[in-house]
């Protein structure tokens, strides 16, 4: 009894953590991606509001917070409510398996990945709830989208990240980062560097970022799924699309660039600056590069990513079988 | 500060135990956590599975099947097979939910359900028949056979998780595989053009 009693607590405390973590994920996404974005394109972003413009988002966030939340008519209510609820609520739990530091791991489980895997599943559902019931063509073309290009994206990321699984024999991400050393030549970047490319283009397909960002794509589609949501639903949206963006650096830093582990002195500042490193590059490449179509976007996955990620996967089958 | 939190916990745990000590002479050698959880999850499946047969609206129906699989991820959990739940969520609604939905989009279909005609009786009393065939078939042997089922080692590694796939459980890991065929060929026959021109 006190065992549970104990771990009901600390996923409690977790899922609290997180969410604060989640805000201040997003205040500081808007403030970067606007500041990237701004010297990308040869002018100053934000500057007015705070000190080089860094309450910005904050006065952003207090009028999203302020906004109506407007229904539209002919609408399914129950649905339209349902689904930006639906896109946060699991984005709390992906958290809980991710080792943030040495003994820093809210929640210590054997199917680590899997549980990731599985609930973010889930957040492909609102996206489409969210697109079919605004009742509206824009919407429910970005709903479309956003099923084809999540479900198609789904498989290169997994095997990339089962070639990982598979190499280190758990699928849990802190032995998984417990297995890699100190220095850059022995995470397990250096091991797989095929599977890490495979996983860096799949992980930006599978938040819908740019230039794989068709479900939203705001010259085509408006807004593509999201375009009725005002006020509050939008922000949920918006909060639990940045707080994938973390979710996949964090997983993308665990399995290969060593987590926690860094030169000098391991801890919890390694697994944030690999992560904000992450994040900085996905920044990046959407300020660089024009958004794909989508027959090309397919193309690159079926074609291309699929093929590699299953020779990627045969290869490390091979090679552990024998060497190991 | 420390010293009153784990006192809380303490009273709190207290208050469970004599919870559980009073029931006990109502359920016998039931652990009352296990048997609440039980009796939620048992409760979500069923509204999950009535909202998923009784909507008229296609899109809410399938929210209602999206509620029973994660009730039955929940039991699943309770069993303590975590990674079978999580396989549940993945495959059930992050794959075949999706596609549903994705059926669903690609047809007209109205929020209101206009399409939508109540069941004759023939056909009411046939699901009922097919939803009680499973218990009744399937029920006395597990319970007779409850004792004989080996007790599991936890999926701790990839290596325990293959050779258990592939020794132990091969029968039910290929079994899965007939039931994804029968779905393929019942898909195949729904699209067939029936000869006499079928209304449906």
């Amino acid at each position: 009894m006190d065992l549970s009693l104990a771990i009901f607590v600390q996923i409690i405390v977790a899922v609290l953590l997180i969410i604060g973590l989640m805000v201040g994920n997003a205040v500081v996404m808007v403030y970067m991606e606007r500041k990237v974005a701004g010297f990308i394109q040869r002018r100053p972003g934000p500057y007015e509001v705070g000190p080089w413009g860094t309450l910005q988002a904050v006065c952003d966030s207090m009028k999203l917070l302020a906004k109506q939340v407007f229904l539209p008519g002919n609408v399914d209510f129950i649905l339209y409510y349902l689904a930006p609820i639906l896109a946060f609520l699991p984005v709390l739990l992906l958290f809980l398996p991710v080792p943030f530091g040495p003994i820093l791991t809210p929640l210590h489980i054997n199917e680590g990945i899997v549980l990731i895997l599985a609930f973010a599943g889930l957040g492909v559902l609102s996206n489409l709830l969210a697109g079919w019931s605004s009742n509206n063509k824009y919407s429910l073309l970005g709903a479309g989208r956003a099923v084809a290009q999540t479900v198609a994206y789904e498989i290169p990321m997994i095997l990339a990240l089962l070639a990982v699984v598979l190499q280190s024999g758990s699928m849990d991400l802190a032995k998984i980062v417990g297995q890699q050393g100190q220095y850059p030549w022995q995470w397990n970047i250096a091991l797989q560097p095929l599977a890490f490319f495979i996983y860096l283009v799949s992980l930006v397909g599978e938040t819908n970022r740019a230039p794989f960002d068709l479900p939203e794509a705001e010259s085509e589609l408006t807004a593509g799924f999201h375009t009725e949501y005002s006020g509050m639903g939008f922000a949920l949206f918006f909060l639990s699309e940045y707080a994938n963006m973390l979710l996949v650096s964090f997983v993308c830093a665990s399995f290969f660039l060593g987590g926690y582990k860094g030169p000098f002195l391991d801890g919890i500042w390694w697994t944030f600056i690999k992560a904000y490193l992450i994040m900085f590059f996905i920044v990046w490449i959407r300020w660089t590069f024009p958004r794909v179509r989508f027959d090309q976007l397919l193309n690159i996955n079926w074609k291309w990513l699929l093929p590699l990620g299953l020779l990627n996967l045969w290869l490390t089958a091979v090679l552990v079988k024998f060497l190991v | 500060m420390n010293n009153t939190i784990s006192q809380f916990f303490q009273s709190a745990g207290h208050l469970l135990a004599e919870l559980e000590q009073s029931l006990a002479p109502v359920l016998p050698g039931q652990d009352l956590t296990a048997l609440a959880a039980f009796a939620v999850y048992v409760l979500i499946i069923l509204g999950g599975g009535l909202t998923a047969v009784l909507a008229r609206n296609l899109v809410r129906a399938m929210m209602g099947l999206v509620v029973t699989f994660l009730g039955v991820a929940g039991m699943y959990l309770l069993l303590a097979s975590p990674f079978l739940a999580f396989m549940q969520l993945l495959i059930y609604i992050g794959a075949v939910c999706v596609l549903i939905f994705f059926a669903i989009m690609l047809t007209k279909n109205t929020s209101d359900g206009e399409e939508t005609r109540y069941p004759a009786v023939c056909n009411v009393l046939l699901a009922v028949l097919a939803a009680l065939a499973p218990p009744v078939l399937a029920g006395p042997i597990i319970y007779k056979a409850a004792a004989l089922i080996p007790t599991r080692t936890p999926v701790d590694s990839t290596a325990n998780l293959g050779e258990g796939l592939l020794s132990m459980d091969l029968v039910p890991f290929e079994l899965i595989s007939v039931i994804l065929l029968a779905a393929m060929a019942g898909a195949v026959f729904l699209a067939w053009p029936h000869p006499g021109g079928d209304k449906s």
